[in-house]
């Protein structure tokens, strides 16, 4: 069994006419059912509200409208079809403060030029499996920027105390979960293998039970 | 409602409303993701990619070499981080699409150009020679349709414009500046 992604629509945006056409043949080449181009943010628009497409790729430096602002508007604008879709963004930065910048403006996944196939389909299947929940908070809307399995599990994200649902009770008591969590898996493993303490052996993510 | 701060120099915590959409794409797709088949197909299909470059990395050329020009127009530009923008524009394209279309070296060379751009304090006229160096090779790169990494002279190219940095900086210790500037919103006039 593999995606049927032919059930899919996904919208690129690319200023870059042959560029466009080597993403859109890729994504034909995984199976998508309908790719729909864009050569700017403006026109990039107006094809995602008459579209609605299931994602998002687009480029970061187009005129007259780039990629950051055709995001914003994706996230904000009452004419949006979907505020929740998955963005990619492609560019050749890959500064971190880059990739902040980006993350601010609603973007979901950074794809920095030049990729590969395998690049590509890895952030089409991490939107598919690893979906950000959404944050709206003072003048932000748009995918959690700091993706964490904690705040995935229990809506309350335990690093640097900046929401007002953040508390370092929290995060202490998420860890020594964690670290309990090994304990007891690395326990199991002894015990189904008849090791002793202080035997080493291959961990095998088989024998680790992660329910 | 914001919670007060402890101190004046502190952010206030936000309120922060976290929703979880339903995952529609998710439910459309399926699992098992795709089979190494099809990813190779994929990648062939890049690598076959047979698209010229030359005519889109002469367009970059071009709004390179404009923005080289403003810059020598303005030697005392009130604004650094603009003019520099219209270098690192086009030198961001290279580096992008350099090696999306099999050129490789041109995107090794594009992104030591941009380093240099982003540290340099202000676009004088030897930093300008730098930058003027950097088009020469790159676009000796695509005249003369070097793919790849260019083996072992490609990276001589490299050290050489590599070391011609950081002769600059040693001439020029306080040239370096460690502010992060957002140079993509500068942009007025982008080509193409």
């Amino acid at each position: 069994m593999s995606y049927q992604l032919h059930r899919i629509s996904v919208l690129v945006v690319e200023d870059n006419e042959p560029m466009l056409e080597i993403v859109k043949s890729l994504l034909h080449t995984f199976g998508v059912g309908h790719v729909i181009g864009a050569p700017d943010g403006e026109v990039g628009f107006s094809r995602f509200c008459e579209y609605n497409p299931d994602i998002v790729i687009a480029d970061w430096m187009m005129k007259p409208m780039d990629g950051m602002t055709f995001t914003r508007l994706i996230r904000n604008d009452e004419r949006s079809p979907n505020t929740y879709v998955p963005v990619i963004l492609m560019t050749g930065f890959s500064e971190k403060r880059r990739v902040l910048q980006a993350r601010d403006a609603g973007v979901t996944e950074f794809l920095v030029k030049p990729f590969d196939a395998r690049d590509l389909y890895k952030r089409i299947a991490q939107v598919i499996e690893r979906p950000r929940q959404f944050v709206r908070s003072g003048d932000f809307f748009g995918p959690d920027r700091r993706r964490k399995r904690d705040a995935e599990k229990s809506g309350n994200y335990g690093g640097p105390m900046r929401r007002d649902t953040d508390t370092a009770e929290t995060t202490k008591s998420r860890i020594i979960d964690q670290k309990n969590d090994a304990y007891e898996a690395l326990r199991k493993i002894r015990e189904k293998n008849g090791l002793a303490k202080g035997d080493k052996f291959d961990i095998n993510p088989d024998d680790i039970d992660f329910a | 409602m914001s919670k007060e701060p402890d101190h004046f120099n502190q952010t206030p915590r936000r309120k922060a409303e976290f929703i979880r959409p339903p995952n529609t794409l998710k439910a459309k797709v399926g699992s098992g993701g795709l089979s190494e088949e099809i990813l190779n197909k994929a990648q062939t299909l890049l690598e076959n990619n047979a698209a010229e470059f030359g005519p889109l990395a002469d367009l970059y050329f071009t709004s390179l070499m404009r923005g080289v020009e403003m810059a020598r127009l303005d030697q005392a530009p009130d604004d650094n981080e603009n003019v520099i923008a219209h270098i690192i524009y086009p030198a961001m394209q290279l580096k992008a699409n350099g090696g999306m279309f099999h050129y490789q070296l041109v995107t090794r060379a594009a992104d030591k150009l941009i380093q240099f751009l982003e540290v340099i304090e202000k676009p004088d006229e030897e930093a300008l020679e730098i930058v003027v160096a950097f088009l020469t090779t790159i676009r000796a790169i695509v005249n003369s349709k070097i793919t790849g990494d260019g083996g072992r002279h490609g990276r001589d190219l490299i050290d050489a414009l590599n070391h011609a940095c950081m002769r600059y900086f040693e001439k020029h210790p306080g040239q370096r500046k460690d502010i992060d500037f957002d140079y993509i919103h500068k942009v007025d006039d982008q080509t193409p």
